[in-house]
């Protein structure tokens, strides 16, 4: 099994986690031994230490061994005692001498063996550790034996490497998750200036393509990303950039030899050439507008701070195309039991598709009939006519780019209900269209209910200045030309 | 009445102003947002039309200079930009009306003197429209040139929609000025004073409607002359 972590904090702790707990327990082991080694080393140059203390007491005279211990090395080594021992052994392999009553070498192995050297047993259950050396003394090779019971051995020198675990050897434990935590704070400073960086990467949007990510204070393992991810932040920008200045430079081209021609032929007396050209161009113009607003709403992204009041939007939408209507010989409304919802999103951009739909509404219907908006709680926007309806089969493709009923009606591109479709999309809603069980269609947009940030239901009929939202009561009645802003 | 056109294009500046001078407005040119703000400093103009993409600076700053200077003329931004954010930006910055070319002359001699009949802008104005002219200084209405007598609430109705004919005035605005003259404003008391003035007008023989949007407010306009 493979762990993954997707923090670098994580990832660190886990792996010197790891490393820790080895080194937790090779660390103090490493130490044991070694402490250990050296404590044995220290008894066995004692045992032969002794070996050699006894030796200076041992003489061959008159083809006699005699020894002579004075009496508190003979204390040490009595059996009364029981800590040390000694045997003393000639070259034919009897004991000579022997701190022991049963007069028996100290170790079973062949005591005359050369070199000197240490063994360990076990003698009446006790543990014994000893060492064998060989002596040249008067001329002749003799052995000495050494030993001592292991359980009484130095008592300062064990309790150090018996104490060592449970005292020192788990301080280590401590200390390193000391340096873990030390280690952790590391990273994390270190990481700080990423993590920055990353915050202000997560304001980078269509709305905001000028912020750059720092390269100071970035790790060096870490700042070729940020290079790479700041000259990629670059060429969109430009891309960004090339697409508002070619709508703008579009406009501007498109536009200017229009108003020349519109005001040529203005000032030309009227007769019906002229009012065929006047027609003609602002047929033009009305595919100059529609092609800008295509592009300018396939680069529509909501900010997150927009909202809209969605009655106040449509208010203000059918108060800004009455004019029309009225013109036309047609009744627009606002359906007075409207809610009212406060939503994420962009006000313009609705009202422009609000807008389109009020249009569409209007040309499709006849002189006489009322076309009315209404916005319901669900929340969505509902525009209703009194037409013909729209038959099934075409419910889905009028929502299309380009797509027209009738090809050679003037003044229609096929972009109104496609724009619609595109603003509702990104308002996280969709449009669609369906037949009034009493006639004519009802276009609606539906919204998500997650967008929704606030909402008042009014009762039928509340037409008090307060039952009017403060935003749509004050555009209006304050700032009429505010509804130029729709205008095209 | 004097009207500065800041126009960079001189093709369309000189067709304008030709236009413009057909309707008897007085029209200065100029083509820089410099040369406006100099023009703007030395001489009071009723209407500003201006132009935004000129060749030395953004028309907004003539338009920011001029608010900042306490200039309040209106300003009516005449314009090829026409997206969302750009019509925005031009009425935050304090322009009164934004229109996108190309505007027939028909439609900019209308704004214009929507402009001017502002309130504030000409106190004392005679508003007309068809047959039908208000005295907004004594108060008075005229019918094909003969006064008639109309109730001060009718009239503060009449007004009102006069100065945005052709323009739906919300309900709610219409309801604040019946708050002016001290009324408990019932929730139909708007339709009963506009049913009444609209029958009043009939009765009168006026040539203009008062149309009805449900939901938002009233409009009028020139209507088929009343039998």
């Amino acid at each position: 099994m493979r762990l993954h972590f997707q923090s670098i904090i994580a990832r660190i702790a886990a792996l010197y986690i790891v490393t820790v707990a080895a080194a937790c327990i090779a660390m103090p082991l490493a130490l044991y031994y070694l402490l250990k080694s050296a404590v044995d080393e220290l008894h066995r140059s004692g045992l032969a230490e002794q070996a050699t203390e006894i030796s200076r007491f041992l003489h061959f005279t008159e083809g006699k061994w005699e020894l002579r211990l004075p009496s508190e090395l003979a204390d040490a080594f009595a059996e009364a005692y029981g800590r040390y021992s000694y045997a003393v052994i000639d070259r034919d392999g009897r004991v000579l001498f022997s701190s022991l009553s049963s007069q028996a070498p100290l170790t079973e192995r062949d005591p005359l063996r050369g070199d000197a050297f240490y063994f360990y047993r076990k003698r009446d259950a006790k543990d014994i550790a000893g060492a064998s050396v060989p002596f040249t003394i008067d001329g002749n090779r003799i052995w000495i034996q050494t030993a001592e019971d292991l359980a009484h051995r130095d008592v300062q020198i064990d309790d150090v490497v018996a104490e060592f675990f449970p005292r020192v050897g788990w301080i280590t434990a401590p200390f390193l998750v000391v340096l873990l935590l030390i280690e952790i704070a590391i990273v994390r400073s270190g990481l700080r200036p990423i993590l920055a960086a990353s915050h202000l990467a997560a304001r980078i949007g269509p709305m905001a393509t000028d912020i750059r990510l720092p390269e100071s204070g970035i790790p060096h393992e870490i700042l070729p990303l940020v290079h790479a991810v700041n000259a990629a932040l670059d060429r969109l920008e430009q891309g960004f950039r090339a697409q508002r200045e070619f709508t703008a430079n579009a406009a501007h081209e498109l536009r200017t030899p229009l108003a020349i021609l519109r005001t040529n032929v203005d000032l030309l007396s009227d007769d019906i050439t002229v009012k065929a050209l006047r027609q003609d161009i602002d047929t033009m113009s009305r595919l100059v507008d529609q092609l800008l607003n295509a592009a300018e709403t396939d680069a529509l992204v909501i900010g997150p701070t927009e909202t809209a009041d969605l009655r106040a939007v449509c208010t203000e939408i059918v108060a800004y195309m009455a004019p029309l209507a009225v013109k036309l010989g047609k009744s627009l409304a606002i359906a007075e039991d409207s809610a009212h919802v406060l939503i994420r999103g962009n006000a313009d951009f609705l009202g422009r598709a609000v807008r389109n739909l009020v249009e569409n509404a209007l040309s499709h219907t006849k002189p006489g009939t009322t076309v009315e908006v209404r916005v319901t709680a669900d929340p969505a926007i509902l525009v209703l006519d009194e037409g013909p309806g729209v038959p099934m089969a075409e419910r889905e493709v009028i929502f299309q780019r380009f797509w027209r009923r009738d090809q050679r009606r003037r003044g229609n591109f096929g972009l109104g209900l496609s724009i619609v479709s595109r603003i509702a999309d990104a308002h996280r809603g969709w449009v669609s269209v369906d037949n009034r069980p009493t006639g004519g269609a009802v276009f609606s947009i539906q919204f998500d209910p997650s967008v929704v940030i606030a909402m008042s239901e009014t009762s039928p009929g509340d037409v008090q200045p307060s039952g009017q939202s403060p935003q749509s009561a004050g555009k209006l009645a304050g700032a009429p030309h505010v509804t130029a802003g729709y205008q095209t | 009445m004097p009207i500065l056109l800041v126009e960079d294009n001189e093709r369309l500046a000189k067709l304008l102003k030709q236009g413009l001078e057909k309707a008897s407005f007085r029209i200065d040119i100029v083509d820089t947002a410099t040369d406006a703000i100099d023009a703007l400093a030395a001489v009071k103009y009723d209407v500003v039309i201006l132009d935004l993409g000129l060749p030395d600076e953004d028309g907004l700053t003539v338009l920011r200079t001029m608010r900042q200077r306490g200039d309040t003329s209106p300003v009516l931004i005449m314009t090829a930009r026409g997206s969302v954010q750009e019509r925005v930006a031009g009425l935050d910055t304090g322009a009164d009306d934004y229109l996108v070319k190309p505007v027939a002359l028909e439609e900019l001699v209308a704004r214009i003197n929507a402009l001017l009949r502002r309130p504030g802008t000409l106190m004392g104005t005679a508003l007309r429209l068809g047959n039908v002219t208000l005295d907004t200084t004594a108060r008075q209405v005229f019918v094909d040139e003969r006064p008639q007598i109309l109730s001060s609430r009718e009239i503060m109705i009449l007004e009102n929609l006069l100065r945005r004919s052709g323009r739906v005035v919300p309900k709610n605005f219409l309801e604040n000025g019946l708050y002016g003259f001290g009324d408990e404003v019932s929730s139909n008391a708007i339709e009963v004073y506009v049913h009444r003035l609209r029958k009043r007008l009939a009765d009168l023989g006026a040539n203009i409607e008062i149309h009805t949007v449900r939901g938002v407010g009233y409009m009028i306009g020139e209507g088929k002359a009343a039998q």
